[in-house]
């Protein structure tokens, strides 16, 4: 083993695009043991070597991509790839995660996690096969969109083996919100961290691996990887049937009939034409495969298979094809009021095509289409702006790709930043944190969620907890041992909902940090100690978990224990904090929009809302558990400390940005 | 003594028929097995070492696993001039003998599945040689993309063929280009 720690590959890739150096190092044994990988070591980088003040589209950004020490281990849903950098869309903490087996192929060819730096002074792409890691001329691949650079540099390469990492021609034109996309259909969507990509004029990164990977405890090791894959297997929420039959966009009707599906930017939270662009839709008409998992595809040894590959056979978007997820549905969809499901197919491959976050390009037209209805903006290009115009839907997916036009060059910049330009009343309409606007659920119906786009690291999103523990109607038991109320599993309640996000937000940072996906941690699959709780409460001898502590023990030989986990989790939180106050977050900061704030006026849900009052005080409860101080956000000397993490104290004393 | 016993004692027919049976349509390309076969055979997590393959078609959504077909007429027990390559009779798998190899890679060449692997780090081959009847693959698929059939002279053929036909009838027809228009061309 070249490194101290089993699972990882053991080596740290740098390249300075400026100088054209690339240099391998030896992974830093320290930072791994604080903050295992991915995410978290990410964090600890960028927190080292960024200069906060800079502009994120500078040369002297920093582009990480990472994986953990699980990842490519055999382990259910391993195949994450996490991005960091500042993000120029939200001018703060910019990290998004991505599927495939691009990450695993990483770490194969030998390397965790690479660091860019620099900007080349023409467009170049990194090719890493093994040993041999070269930058190349990419001047025939600039311009061109995923699909083209990607399937070009395989067929340059090796083949299928090789492995594509790029950006697309949005990205390049300096679209704010672009992805960096992984092998055509895996984007670390949010936050622009394709944007800062192509900044640095670097097309694609392209990995192929034959290397070997090894574990401290082998046999142990293998064990508890059987017991994971057996609990999802046998987990309720799997068996029956959301990921096997239907991959995410089982939410489309879900949401609905649950009423937090956002419809027409968030005025309303049930679509009328659900049942036309939902899963059941897609895989009937859609579905490239037939049985038994209708076109489903998984990233690295993943039971989970949530993608859902489909293809257009004819009509006005024949040809069109790829995978699709929710949030790209809800985007295009409900979102935008458009219930014509090719045309939000076809907008989502677009906007893939073009290297864009389709979240964040859904949500902006929807954001226009609603200023337009309300006389805010003028429909200046002609294009028929109005919830329920599917043509003007993609016809502006082209516009803000190609920055073309009025609205597709202020579409370019994003909603929150686009509204602030408009100025007027614009901003009412949005529904953005922390600088980026928010997915496909609404807070005022699920409070979880909402409490939890007020406090994520990178602005408002769902995916620093993932709590959908309030959706599944997890016995209110569960709630009660765990979060200390039994309100906590219910959708509408705001008890015990500050420890049960606090929970998940630990036990995230962690999954994200080893490598691991999100539809793994906590919520309702079969993460530690939740089957054994549900097995006591049904009186079952034997379960099946993923215990996750045991996990990386045995893959890295570190001695990681239950609460030694939420220690880690609770301080890569800490370094994300630390991070995001250099860039001027503060408490107020820690906010939902105004929108959020009034209640919802039609529907099932109408009254709902989260109230500006409530928000503060499970604001306050969060921090005290955090050890934040109540007026600023800032965290506190004695919390740093109980973290072991006085380097980074020491840092933050001299900024005066500590309490 | 006829000639099925002949070819049975020279290595070049098994009397039980096991047999790797791939299911495309079911393969959701998560190389779980390539995983487990790299690990159970070599105790290492790598699918270069691995003796299935995953190719994963991304531009289509497809999926494909390949390993060995253990064919009846084998071309690489044929072409190994050796006689490294054998038939165990008891699976029917065609096996390995390092000892005897001289690495002349003819086996490679001829296999039209590309199903044996060379290793140029460790001078070796890889080849599936059915885990002795207990496929490790077959253990970690949770789709039923690989399954062990152990008598496979009770397969339906029919059946087989028409599920790789409905297979390759499906196949999307045209490929290049994506319709979404970003970029030159």
């Amino acid at each position: 083993m070249t490194f101290d720690y089993g699972g990882y590959a053991g080596k740290t890739l740098r390249i300075d695009l400026t100088k054209g150096k690339i240099i391998k190092e030896k992974q830093s044994k320290q930072r791994t043991e604080k903050y295992l990988g991915g995410r978290g070591a990410d964090a600890k980088i960028l927190f080292d070597e960024l200069n906060p003040k800079i502009d994120p589209l500078h040369s002297d950004n920093i582009l990480c991509i990472s994986t953990g020490p699980i990842t490519g281990l055999l382990g259910p849903t391993t195949g994450r790839v996490n991005v960091t950098t500042k993000s120029p869309l939200t001018d703060i903490y910019g990290n998004s995660n991505a599927g495939s087996d691009w990450g695993s192929e990483l770490k194969y060819a030998g390397y965790d996690n690479i660091i860019i730096k620099g900007k080349s002074q023409k467009p170049v792409y990194l090719c890493i096969d093994d040993k041999h890691v070269e930058l190349k001329d990419a001047s025939h691949l600039w311009g061109e969109g995923i699909f083209e650079t990607t399937l070009e540099l395989q067929e340059e390469l090796r083949g299928f083996d090789t492995k594509v990492a790029a950006v697309g021609p949005s990205a390049e034109k300096g679209v704010l919100f672009c992805s960096l996309i992984f092998n055509l259909w895996d984007a670390a969507g949010r936050t622009g961290t394709g944007t800062v990509m192509a900044s640095k004029n670097l097309k694609a990164i392209t990995v192929s691996g034959t290397g070997e990977l090894k574990v401290a405890d082998p046999d142990k090791y293998l064990e508890i990887v059987r017991d994971g894959w057996q609990g999802i297997l046998n987990d309720p929420g799997f068996r029956s049937g959301e990921h096997q039959a239907l991959g995410t966009p089982i939410c489309v009707n879900w949401g609905d009939a649950l009423g937090w599906l956002p419809t027409r930017n968030f005025r309303e939270t049930t679509f009328e034409g659900a049942d036309l662009i939902s899963g059941e839709e897609f895989r009937d008409k859609y579905s490239t495969r037939s049985s038994p998992i209708p076109g489903g595809r998984a990233c690295m040894s993943c039971p989970n298979r949530c993608k859902r590959f489909g293809r257009i056979e004819s009509g006005k978007y024949a040809g069109t094809r790829g995978s699709i997820e929710f949030e790209g549905i809800a985007a295009f969809g409900s979102k935008c009021g458009v219930s014509d499901l090719e045309a939000v197919f076809h907008a989502y491959t677009l906007s893939n095509d073009y290297g864009m976050d389709c979240i964040s390009c859904g949500n902006t037209i929807a954001l226009f289409m609603e200023l337009v209805e309300e006389g805010v903006i003028k429909d200046e290009d002609k294009l028929g702006l109005k919830f329920g115009n599917a043509d003007a839907m993609v016809e502006m997916v082209h516009r803000i790709g190609n920055k073309q036009g009025k609205l597709g060059k202020l579409g370019a910049i994003g909603s929150y930043k686009a509204a602030q330009k408009i100025g007027k009343n614009a901003l009412d309409f949005t529904t953005a944190v922390k600088g980026i606007d928010t997915i496909a659920c609404d807070p005022r119906v699920a409070k979880g969620f909402g409490f939890t786009y007020a406090i994520s690291s990178r602005g408002s999103d769902h995916l620093r907890t993932h709590v959908v523990f309030e959706m599944i109607r997890m016995p209110p038991e569960i709630g009660k041992e765990l979060f200390g109320s039994e309100g906590a599993c219910d959708l509408l309640s705001y008890d015990g909902k500050v420890q049960l996000v606090l929970w998940h937000e630990n036990l995230a940072a962690v999954t994200d940090s080893i490598g691991s996906c999100r539809f793994m941690h906590g919520s309702y699959y079969a993460q530690y100690p939740i089957p054994e709780l549900l097995g006591k409460l049904h009186k079952k001898k034997k379960v099946n978990s993923i215990k996750y502590h045991d996990w990386i023990s045995a893959a890295t030989g570190m001695k990681i224990d239950y609460k030694k986990l939420l220690e880690i989790g609770h301080r890569i939180i800490n370094i994300e904090r630390a991070i995001n106050s250099r860039f001027g977050i503060r408490r107020k900061d820690d906010m939902l929009p105004k929108k959020f704030t009034k209640p919802i006026k039609k529907g099932p849900r109408k009254g709902q809302s989260f109230p500006k009052e409530q928000l503060e005080k499970m604001l306050d409860e969060y921090y005290t558990i955090r050890g934040w101080d109540l007026k600023t956000g800032f965290i506190k000397k004695s919390e740093l400390i109980k973290l072991d993490m006085k380097d980074v104290l020491k840092e933050l004393e001299k900024e005066n940005l500590v309490m | 003594m006829d000639l099925l016993h002949f070819m049975v004692i020279m290595g070049r027919l098994s009397i039980t028929m096991g047999k790797l049976i791939f299911n495309y349509e079911n393969c959701t390309g998560c190389r779980a097995c390539e995983l487990a076969c790299s690990f159970h055979k070599e105790g290492v997590f790598s699918p270069s070492k691995s003796r299935i393959k995953i190719v994963r078609i991304d531009e289509e959504g497809l999926d494909i696993p390949i390993g060995c077909e253990q064919c009846d007429n084998a071309p690489c027990l044929t072409a190994c001039p050796t006689r490294a390559l054998s038939r165990n009779s008891e699976t029917n798998g065609i096996i390995l003998n390092p000892d005897y190899c001289i690495g002349c890679k003819q086996c490679m060449v001829v296999c039209p599945f590309g199903a044996i692997h060379f290793n140029e780090e460790r001078k070796i081959f890889y080849k599936c040689d059915l885990c002795d009847g207990a496929p490790e693959c077959v253990k970690w698929c949770v789709t039923g993309g690989i399954e062990y059939c152990e008598d496979i002279e009770n397969f339906s053929k029919r059946k087989s063929a028409d599920r790789i036909q409905h297979f390759l009838l499906n196949l999307p027809k045209s490929t290049r280009p994506i319709g979404t228009g970003g970029g030159k061309k």
